[in-house]
């Protein structure tokens, strides 16, 4: 801070520090959401569109095919990340509490379906609960059911279930891999303590760790939830025709070849974008309650 | 009983991978048999056979998810680090809009932005494929090489500073090696993360750009079970392999020149 100049170049480093990274966050990524949102209110300038309009939203949120979509998804993500977090938080506490000196190299195991992307998800859940797949094939041998189309349809059906577990068994090993340090950490300083002074197993969870694990918990659930909202792959892969899942909509609507239909297809995705919003503003929330109560 | 609980969730993580590979080698498993009638390397034979194009798609794709890599990890570096030791108006804006693509779904950016894309010449080839691939790695790669220069702090810089190394040598010789470990977790983090990418190379890439998750996708599709088998478990070693060797090479070239200095 000798010279005002050095001062000023000093003031201006990290910006230009930050350009590269920027250039992508904001050239791509935001400029692609307001595009998305302009696209929405019916402005394409290369069109000689200029005019601004909320029809297509007024069109869209009064559709029959966009409310039950929207339904559906919000269904089969909020039930997806729910049992993720509940089950993943379950299986971190197992793994620190049970352990075991034969067989450590198993435990890892976990953290496969983190490393595997979503259509290998879809083969997977696929090749298990298809009607000729191998849980029919073992209820058949046990004698529970006498055909395979006694099983219930739990691919391709409208009642979600193969999207869930798809989504299950990739957030389930994503929620014990953000939440294991942290609860090994906890244990080791309060949760033995606690359990000395005589708390039982449950207590010590509901009143040590979870108060603690909660930011984590919750920006996990965030992430999860975000995601699957707004992921393509899976729905596509393991969906009904109908309902469904809004991204699936939102494409089929893209790739028409009438230009109203481009614009509502942003109007689904604005509403994609919002509710990720919502959860990044959550997101938001829980690291500051993290850095406050000093969790990690 | 906590134990069973245990070893129940981890079977039913790791069965589904058993059973794939199970279903890769098969050329018959007609209902409702529980083991398969005949094997048979039908689908890892497709995957190698030159007429299939399956094994230049992978390799083309291992190249450009190499390349986003790359090029993601480099404009990471000093992001990570301006948020790290300096202090600037707006820094959380920057740290919640760095935040934002792992968030916010890339299927609503890509539509948004392909209309320009598409007018700049950036739809339908390679380029716009690796500008939108490297989005959805920003994320991981500032986050995690800023917690490894919180963690270092930037002492060691400035003492080679002060006894005069430029700043040129000062990254190569003290910061490089000492993010090295973090830029290894960012690089396979992102590598991962590109070569998984399925919507959006397809919307931007116009199918003109077909990776090896593009490629697999029809088969899973289809419901051809040993076919989209086997390209899955390829898949997946070839991460594997990628990774692995960056490890190794990462630690060859660094031993050297860290011994000295850390």
């Amino acid at each position: 801070m000798k010279y005002r100049a050095t001062n000023f170049r000093r003031k201006l480093k990290p910006y230009i520090m930050l350009m590269p990274v920027m250039i992508f966050i904001i050239g791509i990524f935001i400029t692609g959401l307001v595009f998305g949102l302009l696209q929405s209110l019916g402005y394409f300038p290369a069109l000689g569109l200029y005019e601004i309009s909320l029809d297509y939203y007024k069109n869209v949120l009064h559709n029959t095919d966009f409310l039950s979509s929207f339904k559906f998804s919000l269904y089969t993500s909020f039930v997806a990340t729910l049992l993720s977090v509940v089950l993943g938080v379950l299986l971190s506490y197992l793994i620190i509490y049970t352990k075991s000196k034969r067989v450590k190299g198993l435990v890892n195991v976990y953290k496969g379906p983190i490393l595997v992307p979503h259509t290998i998800a879809a083969l997977l859940i696929f090749i298990l609960f298809i009607q000729s797949g191998l849980l029919a094939r073992i209820f058949y041998g046990l004698g529970i059911i006498k055909d395979m189309s006694d099983f219930p349809p739990l691919i391709f059906d409208g009642g979600g279930i193969g999207i869930i577990l798809a989504y299950l068994w990739k957030g389930l090993p994503f929620i014990t891999f953000i939440t294991i340090d942290i609860l090994r950490n906890l244990d080791e300083k309060y949760a033995k303590v606690a359990a000395n002074l005589g708390a039982s197993h449950i207590q010590v969870f509901r009143y040590v760790l979870l108060p603690q694990l909660f930011p984590t918990i919750a920006s996990g659930f965030m992430i999860l939830f975000a995601f699957s909202f707004g992921a393509y792959e899976i729905p596509h892969l393991l969906g009904a025709s109908t309902p469904k899942a809004l991204p699936v909509l939102a494409y089929i609507y893209y790739a028409n070849i009438e230009l109203a239909n481009r614009a509502n297809a942003m109007v689904i995705n604005m509403c994609i974008a919002f509710f990720a919003f919502i959860a990044l503003g959550l997101y938001v929330l829980a690291f500051r309650l993290l850095k406050k109560y000093g969790g990690a | 009983m906590r134990k069973l609980l245990k070893y129940m969730m981890l079977l039913m993580i790791l069965i589904p991978f058993i059973v794939m590979l199970i279903w890769s080698v098969t050329s018959s498993w007609p209902w409702p048999h529980l083991l398969p009638r005949n094997f048979s390397l039908r689908g890892y034979f497709y995957a190698v056979h030159p007429t299939t194009k399956a094994f230049t798609i992978l390799l083309r794709s291992i190249l450009l998810s190499i390349i986003v890599t790359l090029i993601t990890l480099t404009i990471s570096i000093p992001a990570a680090r301006a948020i790290a030791f300096y202090d600037f108006k707006g820094k959380s804006l920057v740290k919640v809009l760095i935040l934002m693509p792992v968030i916010v779904p890339m299927l609503s950016v890509a539509m948004g932005i392909h209309l320009t894309f598409t007018k700049l010449g950036l739809a339908n080839n390679y380029i716009g494929v690796i500008l939108i691939h490297v989005v959805p790695g920003i994320p991981y790669g500032v986050k995690i090489l800023l917690s490894i220069f919180e963690l270092n702090g930037n002492k060691v810089e400035a003492q080679a500073r002060v006894l005069g190394a430029s700043s040129l040598q000062t990254f190569r010789y003290i910061t490089l090696p000492l993010i090295m470990p973090g830029m290894v977790i960012a690089g396979s983090m992102i590598y991962i993360i590109s070569f998984s990418q399925y919507f959006i190379t397809f919307l931007i890439g116009g199918g003109r750009v077909v990776t090896y998750a593009m490629f697999l996708f029809p088969f899973v599709q289809s419901g051809d079970r040993t076919m989209a088998s086997a390209l899955s478990i390829i898949f997946i070693l070839s991460i594997a392999l990628v990774v692995y060797i960056s490890e190794k090479s990462v630690g060859f070239f660094y031993q050297k020149s860290s011994k000295y200095y850390v």
